[in-house]
């Protein structure tokens, strides 16, 4: 009686792991390095990491559903896996630490101007704890919960429509970039979408019946959907060049509504993005968990749910003001998406290797 | 401890040993209530509880014919009903307890079943009353119980599953499914664990649910345990098991599910919006309980700028002459709320009005004027505490309660994020929450639109088309009504 792993249950995985702290500032990514009608760039990003996710599936097919790990160990030896492993466990848990550090950094300046961060950080640690002690059906069943706690910030949006103006989309493309296009600029936008190359890790979670690839898709598409519209909102709502300076456009527009009972809703839509931000540590540190997994096997998942929470914690330390964060989010999420391209190329050609010493063998 | 085994009158030896009337009357040493008496003309001698007996029946049927019987004629009667022969010590010994009469005629020992109907008619349920719909309620008889299910539910498919608890108390069980319907590993599954229980007694099913449960740490009650008969065979039609226990008015279905609890059978006694519109408000209610006193909070130490302009000069006016920070005066409020209800739930019906009165002051008026507390925490405490009576499920109501406490103090250290903190501690605790394997959080995680209608909404019954997934049956269609 196990239960399965659905392809909508992966959808919403897939737009929780991609959404985190990055949504904050990518209205002001998008019009600093894309410029302006900045979404359609976007739009073209989104389908560069859709050809990435259909190279995942190729994987998948190819591999036949094998795990990373037996594809890779089909053909390479331990000894060149395993510090493999180490060095991007440390970067999976480096960029769960990252992105949940400037998470609790972003809601420290809005509201604990006076608080210890890491005190902020540790019960946001224990949470990640507490779930990394469950199995992935347990996190999946949490996230889709997550998702539909966090899904109807959208219905906020109406708030809006009296002061956006259509007028404010220029008829120039992609102007009024603050310096020009560069692989760099578009690598700070692409990050956004960092995340969906953990459906590699699903592929011993699911079978022929639950199309894994049909959910991650349409997990990438409807993130891809309600960035786009965030950074639509953002575009109409404020000038060009008053979006390429603000440092959160999403807080800056979710600062403007104002309800009978309730003023600066900011304050309380904004807690409700730690869930995403929570999604996305704890399924990278899952990442973190199964490579660790592999080196030692004999060591339960429950096991390593406590060093690998200490770990994210202590990862922690590093930023200490937002700016350092984003560095830091810069740098591994930059690396991120390196590993996210090579991963199913390599893979690819392991997986060949490895068909072809079978067929020798037999 | 000493092992129950041992002193429950029935050890494994007395499987096999033969009833005597000795052996009886050395097991029931001690019990002043346990008579002896020796029938005159036949001499055959009678053991019995007159506690446990229905005296009637046995002065008519067993006494008045054996004391006319001749010694000769006595071994006649006995051999036909409703007399049965006792085969060996410990089921004779457990007849007795269960309210037979042991006849020792010569070598031989006949039992003979008079068990007197103790406790309560059936009467409406105190604690799950409903406007519309059946009345009646269980009570502490395990046939009484059993036999308005049975009235309810007239057919030879619908099994039962004779089980006892308590190594010493012996308690009756009855495990109930519908066959063809139920999903038979539940069956099993359950069956096993209630048989594994290994404890001296067991006083009530909201005890064995605990027994039983795969997380016995968890806030949460896992098993639905109602008073209502037709809560149980809408259950049973839905695919799931029911268990009776004797001497208590519970009966638990399983699986279950965490928004079943926010269900009442007044639902579907309603029109369908009208049911709908119900279940919506007790989960705005679920929501109200656990949040708002931990929003005020909030609020009111952290995030003042929320508050509109109009309302901050009236907050701040009333919190002003308050000397304690708003956590300490919304745990104190809250405390104060809970001692009342406990106290008015322990005390006698006559006494409890004065409760109402006593509690109306002091978290009233008074409580504002002598500078304890502000009049906006008053009516958040309120609120919180009529939300928490909208839940139908007392025992969900009571675990909400307690979340309440948790969310207030994370908000009061935390503001909004400390509060969400907490709603994601639930939410990650209730993901790891199976009850008999499924998930507790059915039908949002794992997904199941179909059953959403039923559980979130009361749909149509023409829309009902299909029984919970939950149940994992084979036989999914249960309704076919045309549009």
């Amino acid at each position: 009686m196990k239960e399965k792993l659905n392809s909508f249950h992966v959808a919403l995985l897939i737009y929780m792991i991609e959404l985190d702290v990055t949504v904050l500032m990518l209205p002001r990514m998008v019009a600093v390095q894309i410029g302006t009608n900045g979404w359609l760039g976007f739009l073209g990003l989104s389908l560069i990491a859709a050809f990435n996710i259909w190279l995942y599936k190729l994987v998948y097919s190819a591999g036949q559903g094998r795990s990373v790990f037996e594809i890779s160990e089909a053909v390479l030896p331990k000894f060149v896996l395993y510090p493999v492993y180490a060095v991007l466990s440390l970067l999976w848990l480096g960029i769960g630490a990252f992105a949940g550090k400037s998470f609790v950094l972003v809601f420290q300046t809005l509201s604990f101007q006076t608080s210890s961060p890491m005190l902020i950080f540790a019960v946001y640690c224990l949470l990640v704890y507490v779930l990394l002690c469950k199995d992935l059906y347990s996190i999946v069943k949490a996230s889709t919960v997550f998702f539909l706690l966090s899904i109807w910030m959208l219905l906020l949006a109406p708030n809006f429509f009296k002061d956006w103006s259509f007028h404010r989309f220029t008829s120039f493309l992609f102007q009024g970039t603050t310096n020009g296009h560069s692989l760099n600029g578009m690598l700070d936008v692409y990050s956004v979408f960092i995340g969906y190359e953990l459906c590699v890790f699903l592929f011993p979670f699911s079978d022929a019946k639950t199309k894994l690839f049909k959910g991650v898709f349409a997990g990438h598409a409807i993130i891809t959907s309600t960035h786009l519209f965030t950074i639509l909102i953002s575009f109409g709502f404020f000038s060009f060049e008053e979006v390429k300076i603000l440092q959160f456009p999403v807080i800056h527009t979710l600062e403007y509504i104002e309800m009978p009972f309730i003023n600066r809703v900011e304050n309380l839509v904004f807690p409700f993005f730690l869930f995403s931000n929570l999604v996305t540590t704890v399924m990278f540190a899952f990442a973190a968990r199964s490579a660790l997994r592999r080196m030692l096997p004999h060591i339960e998942d429950k096991r390593l749910a406590l060093p690998l929470a200490a770990a994210i914690f202590a990862l922690g330390f590093l930023p200490t003001v937002f700016r350092e964060a984003a560095d830091w989010i810069r740098l591994t999420y930059f690396t991120e998406t390196g590993v996210a391209f090579a991963l199913p190329l390599l893979l690819l050609l392991l997986v060949k290797l490895g068909g072809k010493r079978t067929k020798e063998v037999s | 401890m000493a092992d129950p085994k041992d002193v429950d009158g029935g050890t494994k030896s007395d499987e096999n040993t033969k009833p005597t009337l000795e052996a009886v009357a050395e097991a029931m040493k001690g019990c002043v209530d346990c008579l002896h008496e020796k029938l005159e003309g036949s001499g055959a001698d009678l053991v019995y509880f007159p506690t446990l007996v229905d005296l009637n029946n046995l002065q008519r049927d067993l006494i008045r014919p054996l004391s006319q019987a001749s010694s000769e004629a006595l071994n006649t009667l006995l051999s036909g009903a409703p007399f049965r022969a006792a085969t060996d010590l410990k089921s004779c010994i457990k007849s007795i307890m269960d309210g037979a009469a042991a006849v020792f005629a010569g070598q031989k020992v006949y039992l003979f079943d008079a068990p007197k109907s103790t406790g309560r008619q059936v009467e409406q349920s105190e604690t799950e009353t409903v406007i519309t719909g059946p009345h009646d309620g269980f009570v502490e008889s395990l046939e009484e119980n059993l036999g308005v299910i049975r009235k309810r539910l007239r057919s030879p498919k619908l099994k039962t599953v004779a089980l006892e608890v308590g190594e010493i108390a012996k308690t009756r069980v009855i495990l109930m499914y519908v066959e063809g319907i139920a999903n038979e590993e539940f069956v099993t599954l359950l069956t096993g664990r209630i048989r594994d229980i290994e404890i001296d007694g067991v006083s009530d099913s909201n005890m064995l649910v605990q027994l039983i449960d795969e997380n016995p740490n968890s806030l949460f009650p896992q098993y639905l345990t109602t008073e209502r008969p037709d809560a149980v065979v809408s259950k049973l039609l839905g695919g799931r098991l029911a268990v009776i226990l004797d001497g208590s008015p519970g009966v638990f279905s399983a699986p279950t599910a965490f928004l079943e609890f926010f269900s009442s059978p007044d639902d579907y006694y309603q029109r369908w919006p009208i049911g709908t519109g119900l279940r919506i408000l007790r989960l705005i209610g679920f929501l109200i309980t656990i949040c708002f006193t931990a929003f005020y909070v909030s609020v009111t130490t952290f995030h003042y700028e929320m508050i509109p302009h109009t309302m901050l000069l009236n907050l701040a006016e009333s919190r002003s002459r308050v000397p304690f920070p708003p956590l300490i005066e919304a745990l104190l409020m809250e405390t104060t709320i809970e001692l009342l209800r406990e106290a008015g739930a322990r005390l006698p019906t006559k006494i409890g009005q004065t409760i109402g009165i006593v509690g109306g002051i002091v978290i009233g008026q008074a409580a504002v004027q002598a500078g304890f507390t502000s009049n906006i925490l008053i009516i958040a405490v309120a609120i919180s505490a009529i939300a928490s009576f909208v839940i139908p499920s007392y025992i969900m109501s009571a675990s909400l309660r307690l979340i309440r406490f948790g969310l207030i103090i994370l908000a009061g250290i935390l503001g909004n994020l400390g509060l969400i903190f907490g709603i994601g501690f639930i939410v990650v605790h209730m993901a790891g929450v199976t009850n008999l394997g499924t998930s507790y959080l059915t039908p949002i995680a794992p997904a199941k639109f179909m059953d959403i209608l039923d559980t979130l909404v009361r749909g149509p019954f023409w829309a009902l088309r299909e029984r919970p997934t939950l149940s994992r049956t084979k036989n999914k269609v249960r309704t076919k009504v045309k549009r």
